[in-house]
């Protein structure tokens, strides 16, 4: 009988114990593949997100994020300038601001609110159902949030009162058609989305700003690639910010984004050790119990390093069954963890926090291979180091 | 405070002066500890801000103060880049040229009561004489503040699969440790004490085991409290506190761990004294 | 291998010194004797005289602190732990008071445990197995857990695990302390019958009417051979 399968016969022996330290491992290792899980998930989700709304730059006034620093005057020009750059695809300027849909509620339906300008480029959205606004015409495409929450659909008609530059503003309301349905990439489960073009929305804001914008959005040629288009409009417009999708994934992860590698790293570093600590407790309270068997079987010629390797077998059998049965409760856990934290304001419904990678499966197999061999230390030195004739002696005096 | 915002992300804006001497005709600023060390900025120097991305309306400043920042965790990670001025100095570098003198604004104004108890009745008093403006207490607000309910309940995700494989783990410590006894309990039983007596005797024990448990495990929290918080204020330059175990906290813990290592040790003996006394005894 | 005697042990003014707190305690000291294939001894004495410690010394389970102990004609102390536990694996077998069975085995696989460690093939091994059974008299129990079975059952599996890998020296250590008297009987005569086969047996008992039943009777008190009888 091979180590391993006197491995398992020492634990089936038990079958209570063993289940429950399978178990334990289970949930323990169910966490900590979680947590490899989420230390590069939102990036991962983010960086994905960035690259299907297929523009790879951003170009702000400033290093800013878009939408949280000063507008780019003279957008409309710099947006067509930039367009026709060998290196660049298309490109639209894009601005925010905040709006009142008068519908639906007594006070109307507060959402956010984006101008676009760009000739020939898609628009960052996706259209359902009806059809894309027309520059210049007062249409607006609104989504599914808000065409539920103020019963609107294509060819409604409906007033809109606009909150531009992040102030409070009392500006007269705008009557807009509703052109379509669309779906916005980086919409929040319940967020409400209005979109028109650029020129329509600096009307709402009171018609003084009509050349200006947060952010261009800008997509690359495919043969030329992002980095040259970032060296191109650069060179175009020095006095304005450029910004590539792994940019914009680093700032992220600098950022807000680091809260989540940081605890899933601590929390990594915690389940470890407790798993490390609770296994070598359950195999050296194990061993304590069968000191007499072992020290009978050290006596009858097995070599030390037989007995090691029963003892290594059963860490290795336990956190074995439990590592594999981690993965699906894992994958259950993740799901639950990552519904509860996608409900963080502004998080866009498409992000994940938990995205499967087979590095963490990697790493997560490779850390609970550490885990077995660690916590066997302990009672391997006891096995290793046990006195064959006083352990028999006191085996009998007990 | 979004001029603020502006004026701390306006960094090319910002024109440290070669002046060393300190012009004491010059408005006062203070500025944040992050500002100050990232660019070699100290009290005394004279700097120029814009509120603008092209550098107009400029004017100059005198560094009264370095002040360090209040920890905002919602800034978690970003270098606080700030500069705090006199109202009037901030609305005469933001007003816009054509805008008459009288016309600002500002976003928020702080209220220290005198009685912080009385802040839900000012708010009303306030929201009541006030129409338009909106009056919260700021410990409402922080409990409102979405991202923070939803990690606490993200937390508590966490500790409640922690407690899970912590149960599962002392129900199988507590079944090894019943059994190392189970010869001495089939004594006990051969000679005639009832179940329940042993029983009453595992319990007492488990529930010292489990205070004393209880007790080693709010050492360590309380050690690894102090040791979380230094790693991340020093990870994030920030003063923030993490990690805080509060009396309601320990008390929790304490409420789950004690039952949690009572019932392991009664269910593990449970199913031990529920066999025959005399294959209990035998080896 | 060297045996200049034929002795499958040799010792020579062997000691045990147990070094400890409150100060060294001489369990075996300054004991010479020697085994020949076939011999059946007998160590007796009180409790604590150091019988078990002596066993334990010729089964090269531990060490001697002095003196020098050779197993067919090698010095066992100059013998790294691999090979002593080779040495023990192929050349000797033991018998406990507590029989030490693994409990998760059953009879006939806790017999196979040894042949396995030595690599024994596996046809081999069923065989061996099946002819130690019926020696011992358990032909029918083989699938038993030693749960299954009385005492001194489980003995005589314990026995038969000893004689596995067809040992030269058979070492028993109280084989019938744990038994009643006729079971304990039982026992001794099969011991009888092993050494009658040819394997040498050593016994340490307190028991004088196991030690009867040997060629030679040591009688040890305070870790010293007082003296040796011979049975008649």
């Amino acid at each position: 009988m091979n180590a391993m399968g006197f491995a398992w016969r020492s634990l089936v022996r038990q079958p209570a114990r063993a289940s429950l330290g399978v178990l334990g491992v289970a949930a323990v290792g169910a966490l900590l593949f979680d947590m490899l899980l989420l230390s590069q998930g939102l990036v991962i989700s983010m960086r994905d997100l960035l690259e299907r709304t297929g523009f790879d730059l951003r170009v702000t006034a400033t290093d800013a994020l878009p939408g949280q620093g000063p507008l780019i005057p003279n957008a409309v020009e710099r947006t067509q300038a930039i367009s026709q750059l060998p290196s660049v695809r298309s490109a639209v300027a894009l601005r925010f601001a905040n709006a009142v849909v008068l519908a639906g509620a007594p006070r109307g339906v507060y959402t956010t609110f984006q101008g676009v300008a760009g000739t020939g480029a898609a628009h960052p959205w996706t259209i359902l159902r009806g059809r894309d606004v027309t520059a210049g015409r007062p249409e607006i495409v609104i989504n599914e949030n808000t065409a539920t929450r103020t019963r609107l659909d294509a060819g409604s008609r409906v007033m809109l009162r606009a909150s531009c530059n992040g102030q409070e503003q009392a500006l007269p309301p705008v009557r807009f058609t509703v052109s379509g349905i669309a779906q916005f990439p980086f919409d929040s489960p319940n967020g409400t989305t209005v979109a028109t073009s650029l020129q329509m929305l600096a009307t709402a804001c009171g018609g003084n700003e009509t050349n200006e914008a947060d952010v261009i959005m800008v997509a690359s040629q495919e043969r030329a690639g992002p980095a040259a288009a970032v060296s191109d409009v650069a060179k175009l417009l020095p006095d304005l910010h450029v910004l590539s999708n792994a940019e914009a994934v680093n700032r992220f992860e600098r950022g807000g984004f680091t809260y989540f590698r940081q605890i899933s790293t601590v929390l990594t570093a915690v389940t470890l050790s407790f798993a490390v600590l609770l296994i070598t407790v359950l195999l050296t309270v194990s061993i304590n119990q069968r000191l007499g068997e072992i020290a009978a079987l050290r006596a009858l010629g097995f070599s030390r390093w037989r007995v090691v390797a029963d003892v290594f077998c059963e860490s290795v059998l336990i956190v074995g069954g439990g590592g594999l049965l981690s993965l699906p409760v894992g994958a259950l856990l993740a799901i639950g963890l990552d519904h509860i934290l996608k409900r963080i304001p502004g998080i866009p419904a498409d992000v994940h926090f938990f995205v499967f990678q087979p590095s963490a499966l990697q790493v997560h197999l490779l850390l609970l291979s550490a885990t077995a061999i660690v916590a066997a230390l302990y009672p391997i030195r006891i096995v290793a180091r046990l006195p064959i004739a006083a352990t028999l002696r006191d085996e009998v005096v007990g | 405070m979004w001029v603020r915002c502006i004026l701390a992300l306006t960094g090319a804006a910002l024109i440290a002066s070669a002046t060393v001497h300190a012009d004491d005709t010059l408005p006062p600023v203070l500025i944040s500890r992050q500002l100050s060390e990232g660019e070699h900025l100290s009290v005394g120097d004279v700097i120029r801000l814009s509120a603008s991305d092209n550098g107009s309306n400029v004017r100059q400043f005198r560094i009264a103060g370095i002040y360090e920042p209040t920890p905002d965790p919602a800034r978690l990670g970003a270098v606080i880049r700030e500069v705090q001025l006199h109202l009037p100095d901030l609305l005469g570098l933001t007003r816009e040229p054509s805008a008459p003198s009288g016309s600002e604004y500002v976003q928020t104004i702080n209220v220290a009561l005198v009685d912080p108890n009385d802040a839900d009745a000012f708010s009303r008093d306030v929201r009541a004489r006030m129409p338009g403006i909106d009056a919260q207490p700021a410990s409402g607000a922080a409990e409102s503040t979405g991202p923070f309910i939803v990690l606490r309940r993200f937390h508590l995700a966490i500790a409640i699969v922690t407690i899970v494989a912590s149960t599962v783990f002392l129900l199988a410590l507590s079944i090894m440790l019943v059994d190392e006894r189970r010869a001495a309990v089939g004594v006990l039983r051969l000679i005639g004490l009832p179940i329940r007596r042993i029983l009453l005797q595992l319990f007492l024990e488990g529930l010292l085991i489990a205070v004393v448990g209880s007790v080693f495990g709010l050492a360590l929290s309380l050690l690894s409290e102090g040791i979380i918080n230094r790693f991340f204020q020093w990870r994030y330059d920030t003063t923030l506190v993490f990690v805080r175990v509060t009396p309601q906290v320990a008390a929790v813990c304490v409420a789950i761990a004690i039952p949690l290592g009572v019932s392991a040790t009664v269910v593990a003996s449970w199913a031990l004294l529920r066999r025959n006394g005399l294959r209990l005894a035998r080896r | 291998m060297s045996n200049t005697n034929g002795y499958i042990v040799e010792a020579r003014n062997i000691s045990r010194v147990f070094p400890m707190p409150a100060g060294a305690v001489t369990a075996v000291a300054d004991v010479s004797l020697e085994i020949r294939p076939g011999d059946h001894i007998a160590i007796r004495g009180p409790s604590g005289c150091g019988k078990s410690t002596l066993l334990h010394m010729l089964g090269c389970v531990e060490a001697p602190t002095a003196g020098t102990l050779l197993f067919r004609g090698d010095d066992v102390t100059q013998l790294s732990d691999r090979q002593r536990s080779l040495l023990r694996l192929r050349q000797i077998g033991f018998v406990f008071q507590r029989f030490f069975l693994l409990p998760m085995l059953t009879a006939a696989e806790n017999i196979e445990l040894p042949q396995s460690e030595a690599n024994v093939p596996k046809t081999e091994r069923r065989e061996r197995t099946q002819e130690l059974l019926e020696y011992v008299g358990l032909a029918a129990r083989a699938a038993h857990r030693p749960s299954e079975l009385s005492g001194g059952e489980m003995q005589r599996v314990a026995i038969a695990r000893a004689l596995a890998n067809k040992p030269g020296l058979l070492l028993a250590d109280e084989p019938t302390g744990e038994l009643d008297r006729a079971t304990g009987e039982q026992i001794a005569s099969l011991l009888d019958r092993v050494n009658a086969d040819g394997t040498a047996l050593v016994i340490v008992t307190h028991d004088p009417a196991l030690a009867e039943r040997s060629t030679r009777i040591l009688s040890m008190r305070d870790g010293r051979i007082e003296g040796e009888s011979t049975s008649a």
